[in-house]
């Protein structure tokens, strides 16, 4: 079966969508609404932005898995490459010109790119240090170095970093227009559906083109890395067995730390493209602004199976589905539904419930792509 | 000094939380399963935990206790699901765990919710201060006797087989599914256990947005830091929930920003676990070598 | 004619990318008798008892005991009907107690019961088979053999009916398998039912009543003892390429050439798991061209003498030196560097990641020092040993996990002996090979000693492999190297004297 792949994936998906609709039914919600609701999103332009952030991580999640590195700390790595490309941008070569010699602004964009980068790297790398001199496990480790992202860049927006044009607010200045990324296009809007769609999504990969550069390019490097560089077999030897690589007389400390490393780094790289592109400044408390981006993008690492070719399509279906539940949990059927029930106000538990719902089955419903299923007579 | 108010109301309350769900995941994932739904599982506990102090008054009259009993009931359900379709199919423990993560989440509001509207504070039912000495020693009991049975039992023994090795254990002769089944039930109880303390006698109020303040991985991260280790469990959990009941506090006395005073649990935790890796807890803190990963039943096996 | 014990009727098994692993096989075995499977390496023999022992369920075909139908769903359920295997690779989990293993199987103890019970029968059945291991010792701390030697204590503390050995004597140290054969004499008079895994073939000839050949997945033959003969057998198992095994002494015209020495070890000390000292004050030479075997028991510091030599155990005191230079305690990587072969005592866990594929476990050796791999002259290496070794199923992306345990071995083998040019270190080469292919590794040894000018120091358990390759041969007993002996005109009960004393 040459699309069993993608059968399966849309299968799984259908049924976990199909659930929930039941589950919806059951309680007084129309389900044409939700399966409806749910569906469109899935072709509509508004989760490019996500798609793309969400990606990324998973490329960068990816090479450390693959390593059974479980770096959980894609989000304080993009953390702390944002805090370096708010010094540059904010600090270093703050401006208030509308615009700047072209060579001055690619030159200030590269370096914060290159210096986030880095951050996000040696971010990832000091879990890894830890992760091969100590022994200590990876995932306490990244969890904790995430939070102390956090604080670091909430005292650091609360002290230097607070802006002068915040109004008593506590948040950096805006990104100077110069450093921007993203594209602005006009969006025009013509009626027919399908134009519109397809009109939406140019539009998103206009405004998001340097992210979708970055998406490819990460995405050949990893591709690159695991099937061409001796590096990258290590990495999946590391992830099987480390004896064996003990035995081969590999240092197993640095592939560790470099694994990391990589990881952060594209992390890092993602920080700066989404600082650059989308955010524009950092408000304080930090933990309430990327939506979690870190932490959603375990979840699409793993939901690909660490299978390099479906890291976009988690990311599609987690991203559609992000907007998907929060669409459906505002339709009016369901808020006039949650008052009868009780619960007017909580829609939001519907968002989550859906949500999870339909992961939940679409993780379950995978295994049937790589395993032949074999009934056991009894 | 500190205080003996802050002690019992504060420090006290967030330590026996702390201790019971880190305890809990703990002996869960000696079991070999990656608990990513943690947080997620946490808060439809504390959710079912205030329903249960106004749902269950007929059957058990004391509200905080019919909230725990609930609470610690929907955790083990929760659990349990997520435990038997790990062992029973192939796939990916992280993906299930953060699903089910959402999921709970959502469960937690349903459940909590219309309570919460209807009645507002918890304050009438919630644990009193001397109950919360008897759950500190009830939680102390409870450490001492996992470890035992974790270290010395059969059942221990068996709990450790199916994290080190599930196929290899099964060789042996453990039946694989049910030693994940219980260990599911103990660890999910504490869990739940603990989940309803957070609300009945730390907080001691509940609100829907609280899903997103991530106490379960402070719980998680806790364990972690232990090395799941029962009894290192207790002067970890006491920094954690000392360092995190007492922010406020802290933030104030010592005159730093509140991100200050919030950044101290988590270095204190990092330090923490360099301090070990350095001595010979390092071997005993491994995790099991098995965590989180996927278990084929047949052809996959060597 | 008493009826079987215990039979199968028509199994067959295949596996996910359509081996054949087992066609059509039907076999009795009867209470009282030892029946042993032969078969070259990947004939389905393990598949087989796996599933007399539940760890596969059959895709066809019944199984019956004591003429009754049975679905045996786990081991569990095996165990209970008093069907018990040791496997060919140790089933123990590594961070658990001697004593802790066996509690698992033991239905006589209580889930809230300690180990304090085990510990006492362990003892019992210790001494009754002859076995010297402390139950509070780490599955970890032990080595290959050991682990074995628990495996089979553990079969007889759970009174089986039917004991199913795979490969697991053929290592048994002298007085261990004496005690063992007598433990075996009495078992069967119980009648009981033994079915056991070789590839000695005169040993399988000399205690089975009743023996059965597996070639690719199918029975192509069943013969009573009183009517089978060594050749027959090897014929059968084999084809054409039985004619080729031999245990002769490889005529050695080139003792003569033998060059300057490339392995030098000068008091050596090393440390075991526990501390204690495990190599003590050994020296020896090794070199161009010469091979040094190591013969003595399992457990006497061999083990702890090659990782040391390959760097992977610190050296407390004492030097190696590897063509010329001081490499003690330089690191495993220094060392393989210079182009040193090393096969470790327990090839699957050290010397194989099995969730990669046979090229990517190939690559990782020789792509080593490179940033980017050369894949198609890494595939052509792969091919190029699978070829020469016959690994079967001769595919160089198939994952190493789904290869049966002979070919697992050869993979390591030929590419450890491919790698080495100045060196191997090697423990137990030929472990789990069956005959043909272990000569055929002995001879290709032999030829990179002689032919490339390779320096060799291997240690084994099977004596007759020492005599057979050795230049020189050492015994190693209690940490403690003596040697050396010609392996000619030493007599051999000089050298078993020294292995036991
Ligand atoms: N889990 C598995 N998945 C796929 N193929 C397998 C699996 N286990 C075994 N095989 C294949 O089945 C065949 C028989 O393997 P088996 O392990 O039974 O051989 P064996 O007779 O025990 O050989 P050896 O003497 O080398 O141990 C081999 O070709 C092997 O590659
Ligand atoms: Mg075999």
């Amino acid at each position: 079966m040459k699309y069993g792949g993608l059968i399966v994936v849309a299968l799984s998906l259908l049924t976990g969508i199909g659930v929930f609709a039941l589950f919806s039914w059951s309680i007084g919600i129309n389900p044409y609404y939700v399966i409806e609701s749910i569906l469109t999103t899935f072709i509509f332009p508004g989760i490019v932005k996500d798609f793309l952030i969400l990606s990324l991580l998973g490329y960068a999640l990816l090479i450390a898995f693959k390593g059974s590195l479980w770096n959980i700390g894609a989000e304080g790595q993009m953390h702390m490459a944002i805090i370096a490309s708010v010094y540059v941008t904010l600090i270093l070569f703050f401006t208030t010109e509308k615009s700047l010699p072209i060579h001055v602004s690619i030159g200030v964009v590269l370096l914060s790119i290159v210096l986030a980068t880095i951050a996000g790297a040696l971010w990832g790398g000091l879990a890894g240090a830890i992760k091969a001199y100590t022994g200590v496990d990876e995932v306490p480790v990244t969890l904790i170095l995430n939070y102390i992202a956090y604080f670091i860049g909430n005292i650091l927006v609360y002290g230097p970093f607070r802006g002068k044009y915040v109004w008593g607010y506590v948040r950096t200045d805006l990104l100077p227009a110069p450093y921007k990324l993203s594209i602005s296009v006009k969006k025009t809007i013509t009626g027919d559906p399908i134009v519109d769609t397809l009109n939406g999504y140019l539009v998103e990969a206009i405004i998001y083109s340097s992210w979708i550069t970055a998406l490819i390019i990460v995405a050949i490097f990893t591709y690159w890395l695991f099937n061409k560089s001796s590096l990258g077999l290590k990495i999946k030897i590391l992830g099987s067995n480390p004896d064996y690589l003990v035995t081969l007389g590999v240092n197993v400390k640095k592939t560790t730390v470099t694994a990391f490393m990589l990881s952060g780094a594209i992390a890092g790289l993602t920080g700066a493209l989404y600082y650059h592109g989308a955010l524009w400044r950092l408000e304080y408390p930090l933990e309430y602004q990327t939506m979690g981006y870190g932490y959603l993008a375990i979840l699409v690492t793993w939901l690909s199976m660490l299978d390099m070719k479906f890291i976009p399509i988690s990311a599609y279906i987690v991203s559609a589905l992000i907007m998907g539940s929060q669409r459906v949990s505002s339709l009016p059927v369901v808020r006039e539904a949650f008052a009868v029930i009780g619960l007017g106000g909580a829609e939001i538990a519907f968002r989550l419930l859906m949500f999870g719902s339909v992961l939940l089955s679409y993780s379950i419903l995978r295994f049937i792509q790589d395993y032949e299923i074999r009934v056991v007579k009894s | 000094m500190i205080p003996v108010d802050l002690l019992i109301d504060k420090i006290l309350p967030a330590f026996i939380t702390f201790y019971l769900v880190s305890l809990g995941h703990s002996i869960f994932e000696k079991s070999g399963i990656l608990n990513l739904a943690i947080d997620g599982i946490f808060f439809a506990a504390t959710g079912a935990a205030i329903l249960g102090a106004y749902l269950l008054l007929p059957i058990i009259p004391y509200p905080p206790i019919a909230g725990s009993v609930l609470a610690v009931l929907v955790s083990i359900l929760l659990g349990l699901f997520m435990s038997t379709v790990l062992t029973f199919l192939p796939i990916s423990h992280g993906a299930v765990g953060l699903s089910l993560q959402f999921f709970s989440y959502g469960v937690g509001i349903i459940l909590g919710y219309s309570v919460r509207m209807r009645y507002g504070t918890v304050y009438q039912i919630a644990y009193t201060r001397e109950d919360v000495l008897e759950l500190l020693v009830i939680s102390i009991v409870i450490g001492l006797t996992l470890h035992v049975l974790i270290e010395k039992t059969k059942l221990g023994v068996a709990i450790r087989a199916v994290g080190e090795n599930p196929h290899s254990a099964s060789a042996l002769g453990v039946k694989v599914m049910h030693i994940r089944i219980i260990a599911a039930i103990i660890g999910f109880a504490l869990m739940g256990l603990g989940a309803s303390l957070f609300i009945l006698s730390w907080q001691r109020t509940w609100d829907f947005r609280q899903y997103s303040q991530g106490y379960g991985w402070l719980a998680f991260a806790t364990a972690l830091a232990a090395g799941r280790h029962p009894i290192m469990l207790i002067p970890v959990s006491l920094l954690f929930g000392g360092l995190a009941s007492t922010q406020t506090d802290i933030s104030a006395s010592l005159k730093v920003p509140t991100d200050v005073a919030k950044l101290i649990p988590f270095l204190a935790a990092l330090i923490l676990m360099l301090v070990y890796s350095s001595t010979g807890l390092r071997k005993i803190f491994a995790s099991p070598s098995s965590l989180g990963k996927p278990y084929y039943k047949e052809e996959k096996s060597i | 004619m008493t009826s079987p014990l215990l039979s199968i009727t028509g199994i067959n098994k295949s596996f996910p990318g359509g081996v054949i692993a087992l066609d059509d096989v039907s076999m009795e075995f009867y209470p009282g008798e030892v029946t042993a499977i032969l078969g070259e390496n990947g004939a389905g023999k393990s598949t087989l008892v796996k599933i007399l022992y539940g760890i596969y369920s059959p895709d066809k075909g019944d199984i019956f005991f004591q003429g009754k139908r049975i679905v045996i769903g786990s081991p569990i359920d095996a165990i209970k009907k008093g069907i018990v295997m040791v496997s060919q690779i140790p089933q123990l989990i590594d961070r658990l107690t001697v004593a802790e293993n066996l509690s698992l199987s033991l239905t006589s103890v209580g889930l809230f019961e300690s180990m304090k019970n085990v510990r006492r029968v362990f003892k019992e059945i210790s001494d009754k088979i002859g076995i010297k291991i402390n139950p509070d010792a780490k599955v970890w701390s032990l080595n290959y053999t050991q682990k074995q030697l628990v495996e089979i204590a553990r079969a007889v503390l759970l009174d089986a009916k039917v004991l199913i050995l795979d490969e697991a004597l053929t290592y048994l140290p002298v007085e261990e398998r004496r005690k063992f054969y007598v433990y075996l004499q009495r078992f069967k008079e119980e009648g009981r039912s033994i079915v056991l895994i070789t590839h000695k073939i005169p040993e399988a000839l000399e205690i089975s009543d009743r023996i059965y050949i597996l070639r690719r997945g199918k029975v192509v033959g069943s013969l009573v003892r009183e009517n089978a003969t060594l050749e027959q057998i090897r014929e059968l198992m084999f084809g054409e390429a039985a004619k080729l095994i031999t245990y002769e002494r490889f005529s050695n015209p080139y003792e003569i050439q033998v060059g300057e020495p490339i392995i030098q070890v000068e008091n050596l000390v090393v440390e075991g798991e526990y501390g204690e000292i495990a190599v003590n004050k050994v020296s020896f030479k090794a070199r161009a061209g010469e091979i040094i075997g190591i013969a003595g028991i399992v457990g006497n510091g061999q083990r702890e003498l090659l990782e040391a030599l390959v760097g992977l155990r610190r050296i407390r005191s004492g030097r190696v030196i590897i063509d010329g230079v001081d490499v003690s305690n330089k690191g495993v990587g220094v060392i393989r560097e210079k182009g040193v072969g090393f096969i470790p005592d327990q090839p699957l866990r050290y010397a194989v990641s099995a969730e990669n594929t046979i090229v990517e476990n190939i690559a990782a050796l020789f792509s080593r020092q490179q940033v980017v791999i050369n894949w198609s002259s890494m595939i052509e290496i792969t091919n190029k040993l699978i070829k020469e070794y016959s690994i079967y199923p001769p595919n160089p992306n198939i994952h190493v996990k789904l290869l049966s345990g002979g070919n697992i071995m050869k993979v390591v083998v030929s590419r450890e002996l491919e790698y080495a040019t100045r060196a191997l270190l090697a423990y137990n080469p030929t472990r789990g090979l069956d005959e043909a292919t272990a000569t055929f590794v002995r001879k290709k040894i032999k030829e990179k000693a002689v032919g490339d000018k390779v320096s060799i120091v291997f240690a084994s358990e099977d004596l007759d492999e020492v005599l057979q390759l050795s230049d020189a041969v050492f015994v190693m007993n209690r940490g403690v190297l003596y040697g050396p002996f010609d392996p000619v005109s030493t007599p051999r009960s000089k050298i078993e004297e020294l292995m036991v004393m």
